[in-house]
C-alpha cells in the first residue's frame, strides 16, 4: 500500500474539452477517491430571464452550450408551451424532432471524434469531424446557422422545410451512413481500442439506479430509460422505439451504445421525414404565463435527460427557469466510476461519460 | 490486424476530391437562406419601433424624431425576430455575413419622408 | 409509458423523510431548485417514476435559512445543493460533498437573490397601475359618504356640527401626515439624486397648495 497523494486534474486538459476539476486521491497508480468541482465557467444565464421576455430568452437558452442549442431551445419553448397552454401544429412537432435528432447525430459524431482522439486514434477522429461537417451542412442550408440554429419559437417553428429538402436530407445521411458503419466497425471491433475500454470504470446497474443516472451512460448500465419513450410531441408518433442498451456497464459499452445511437437517430428522422403532416408551422402566441403559473418538463438531450421548470408572474417575463442539465446528474456517477481505476484511465472515464460543463454551470 | 480497418477509407481519400477549402483562395458560396446580416429597405420603412422592441440584444435603435434607423451588426446575433416582427417586410435577411474588422461600428441609415 | 407532471407542497421538516421514503418505494432524484420570492425562496424537489414527474415544493424557506441535505439518501443531489447554497444563501447541513461556498466562482454574494433593476422597475410600475386602479374605486366609493356627512351636519345644531368638522379635519391631517412619512419611506429606498428630485417637486407642490389656500 503506497502514500496517498493528491493529483489535481484540469480544468485545463488536453482530454477535456471543458472545464472540470478533479482532485484525484492516488494510491500508487490506484485512483481512490475523486472529488469533482466545477465553477470555471458559471455565466448567470438563468438570472437573465428576468430582462428578457418570454420569447427573447429562446435565443439566451439556446447559448447555454454549443453543442445543446437545438434541445435546450426545444426544451424551453414547451415548456413556456406547457405553461401557457398553447398546442403545437403536427407540422412543427416534426419538424423539431428532425433537427433535434440531427443535432444528436451531430454531437455523437463530435463525442466519437474526441474519443477516438484520445485513444491517440487522429485519423479515426478527422473522420468523424468530416462526416459531423455534413450534418452541419444541413442544418446550414434548413435553418441559415450551423451551431446556434434559432429555429425554435413558442409555439412552433419559424422555418419549414420542403419535401425536396426533407428528401435531400434523407439522401445526405445515407451518405453519412455508410461511411459511418465503416467508422463504426473499427471502433467497436479494433483490439487496441477493446484493450482501453473493456471492464474500465464499470458501473452496475444496482450504482446506475442508485446514483439516479442518466443517458448513454445509464443505459449502458442496462438501465431502459429513455425520455423519447415517453412518446411526447413527434416521437408518439414512431412506429417502434426501444432504447439501446448494454449489460456490461464499461466504457466500452458506454461507446457502443453511443454508436448505436447515431444509427437509431438517422432511422428516426427518415421515418419522420417520410411522414410529416401538411399544416401550419406555428400558432400565434397572444398573452403572457398567469402569475404563480409553473410548468415542468423531461427531455433526452444527446448527453441524457434534461429537466426544465418555469415559473411566470402574470408580466411577459418569466419569474424563473430552470434547466438541469444530465451532466451534473452524472457527476456522482463519474465519481464511483472514477474509485478503483487506473490513473492512465481516468481520461478514458471521463470521456466515455462525455461531461458538459457549460450546461451544467449556465 | 483492427488498425487496417479503415485504411480502405483513409488511402480511398486520397484519389477524391478534398473535402476541405483552401480559405482566403477559395469561399464557399452561402445558402440563400442563410443567416448573415440585417438588411432595412428604408425606403418601405415606417419608423414603428417594432424591430428595436423585439430584438433579444437591444442592437437596433429606431429614432422617430430625427428619422434614423441604426443596427450594431456586432452585437447582432442574426436571430430574425426583427424580421418576423416588422409589420412593412422591410427588413430581410441576407445571406451574407459582416466581416471581421479591427474595430466595431454600428450602421446608421436615414430613413426618407413618404 | 404516459408523461405525466405535478405539483404538491411538502414540509420543511420533511424533507429528508420524504427522500428516503421515494428511494424506498423506487423513485429517481430528478432534480432540486430554488424560486426567488420577495423575503424568502421556494425549493422544489422533483423525483420521478416511470413517466410519473412529481414536483415536491417546499414554501418560504427564509433567507439564511436551512433544510436538510439527501445527499446521503442521493449522493448526486450534492450538486443542486451546493448551487442552492451558493447562488440562494440556503444552507443543507449534512451535505455529502460541501463545498463550503466555493462551488461557482462569484464575484457578488448570492446572486440569484438580488432583484435585479429591470425586475424593480417593473414591479414598481405594476403597483402603481395597481395603486391606481385602487385609488380610483376608492375615490368612486368616497364620494358618496362625504356628501351625505355634509347633509348630516347641515341637519345638526351649530356647535355640534363645528366640533364634527374639527374632528373631521384632524382626521385628514393625520392621514396627510401618514402618506407624507410613507412617501419619505419611499424616497429612503430610491438613489439619493432621484429622491432629491422628488422632495424638490414635492415641496414646490405643498408651496402652491398653501398660496392657493391664502
Amino acid at each position: 500500500m503506497g502514500k496517498a497523494t493528491v493529483i489535481p486534474f484540469g480544468p485545463q486538459h488536453p482530454v477535456l474539452p471543458e472545464p472540470l476539476h478533479l482532485d484525484l486521491v492516488v494510491e500508487d497508480e490506484t485512483v481512490v477517491d475523486c472529488i469533482p468541482q466545477i465553477g470555471f465557467v458559471h455565466r448567470g444565464l438563468e438570472k437573465l430571464v428576468e430582462t428578457r421576455d418570454y420569447n427573447q430568452f429562446i435565443y439566451v437558452a439556446e447559448r447555454i452550450c454549443g453543442i445543446c442549442a437545438m434541445g435546450h431551445s426545444l426544451g424551453y419553448a414547451e415548456t413556456v408551451e406547457d405553461l401557457m397552454g398553447i398546442e403545437v401544429p403536427r407540422r412543427a412537432q416534426y419538424l423539431r424532432v428532425i433537427w433535434h435528432e440531427l443535432s444528436r447525430v451531430h454531437s455523437h459524431l463530435l463525442w466519437l471524434g474526441l474519443a477516438a482522439d484520445a485513444f491517440g486514434f487522429e485519423s479515426m477522429f478527422m473522420h468523424c469531424w468530416r462526416l459531423r461537417e455534413r450534418v452541419l451542412d444541413i442544418f446550414e442550408k434548413t435553418t441559415g446557422g450551423r451551431v446556434i440554429l434559432s429555429v425554435v419559437s413558442v409555439g412552433g417553428v419559424v422555418r419549414d422545410m420542403d419535401d425536396a429538402t426533407l428528401k435531400w436530407i434523407c439522401e445526405v445521411l445515407d451518405g453519412i451512413k455508410g461511411e459511418y458503419e465503416q467508422i463504426m466497425r473499427t471502433l467497436l471491433t479494433d483490439t487496441s481500442i477493446k484493450n482501453r475500454t473493456v471492464g474500465v470504470g464499470a458501473i452496475s446497474k444496482e450504482e446506475a439506479i442508485s446514483l439516479s443516472m442518466v443517458g448513454p451512460f445509464a443505459r449502458a448500465s442496462a438501465i431502459s430509460y429513455d425520455v423519447r419513450m415517453l412518446g411526447r410531441g413527434a416521437y408518439g408518433d414512431l412506429s417502434d422505439f426501444q432504447p439501446i442498451t448494454d449489460a456490461q456497464g464499461d466504457c466500452y459499452a458506454r461507446v457502443k451504445v453511443r454508436c448505436l445511437e447515431v444509427l437509431q437517430s438517422i432511422e428516426i428522422i427518415r421515418e419522420l421525414a417520410s411522414k410529416v403532416p401538411e399544416g401550419d408551422i406555428a400558432v400565434k402566441v397572444k398573452g403572457s404565463p398567469a402569475a404563480g403559473a409553473q410548468a415542468s418538463n423531461v427531455l433526452e438531450q444527446p448527453r441524457g435527460e434534461c429537466y426544465y421548470y418555469a415559473r411566470g408572474n402574470g408580466s411577459k417575463f418569466l419569474d424563473r427557469m430552470r434547466m438541469r442539465t444530465p451532466t451534473s446528474q452524472n457527476l456522482a456517477g463519474m465519481t464511483v466510476a472514477l474509485k478503483g481505476c487506473d490513473l492512465a484511465d481516468v481520461n478514458m472515464i471521463i470521456l466515455t461519460i462525455d461531461p458538459c460543463i457549460s450546461c451544467t454551470e449556465r | 490486424m483492427g488498425s487496417f480497418k479503415l485504411g480502405g477509407m483513409t488511402f480511398g481519400s486520397l484519389f477524391k476530391k478534398p473535402e476541405t477549402l483552401l480559405y482566403p483562395a477559395q469561399t464557399k458560396a452561402p445558402y440563400p437562406q442563410q443567416k448573415g446580416h440585417v438588411e432595412n429597405d428604408v425606403d418601405e420603412c415606417i419608423l414603428c419601433g417594432m424591430c428595436q422592441r423585439v430584438c433579444p440584444c437591444h442592437c437596433i435603435t429606431v429614432e422617430k424624431k430625427e428619422r434614423r434607423w441604426g443596427i450594431d451588426p456586432f452585437s447582432c446575433i442574426q436571430c430574425g425576430s426583427c424580421v418576423r416582427a416588422c409589420p412593412t417586410s422591410c427588413l430581410s435577411m441576407q445571406p451574407q455575413c459582416t466581416a471581421a474588422a479591427p474595430a466595431k461600428s454600428c450602421i446608421d441609415r436615414e430613413v426618407p419622408e413618404r | 409509458m404516459e408523461f405525466k407532471q405535478g405539483f404538491s407542497p411538502l414540509a420543511p421538516d420533511a424533507v429528508h423523510a420524504e427522500a428516503q421514503r421515494r428511494r424506498d418505494e423506487g423513485w429517481r432524484y430528478v432534480q432540486m431548485l430554488a424560486v426567488n420570492r420577495d423575503e424568502s425562496a421556494d425549493v422544489i424537489y422533483s423525483y420521478m417514476r416511470e413517466g410519473d414527474l412529481e414536483n415536491l415544493v417546499v414554501e418560504a424557506v427564509p433567507r439564511d435559512g436551512a433544510l436538510d441535505s439527501i445527499s446521503d439518501v442521493f449522493l448526486e443531489a450534492f450538486v443542486c445543493e451546493n448551487e442552492i447554497h451558493d447562488l440562494f444563501g440556503i444552507a443543507f447541513p449534512g451535505l455529502a460533498i460541501d463545498f463550503k461556498g466555493n462551488f461557482y466562482r462569484l464575484s457578488t454574494e448570492k446572486p440569484m437573490t438580488i432583484i435585479s433593476p429591470e425586475q424593480l422597475a417593473r414591479r414598481e410600475k405594476e403597483a402603481k397601475a395597481k395603486a391606481a386602479a385602487e385609488a380610483k374605486k376608492a375615490k368612486a366609493a368616497d364620494a358618496a359618504p362625504e356628501a351625505d356627512m355634509e347633509a348630516k351636519l347641515a341637519a345638526m345644531d351649530p356647535e355640534k356640527a363645528a366640533k364634527v368638522r374639527a374632528a373631521m379635519e384632524a382626521k385628514a391631517a393625520k392621514a396627510a401626515a401618514e402618506a407624507n412619512a410613507q412617501m419619505e419611506e419611499k424616497l429612503a429606498g430610491m438613489d439619493p439624486e432621484k429622491a432629491a428630485k422628488v422632495r424638490a417637486a414635492m415641496e414646490a407642490k405643498r408651496a402652491k397648495a398653501a398660496k392657493e389656500a391664502e
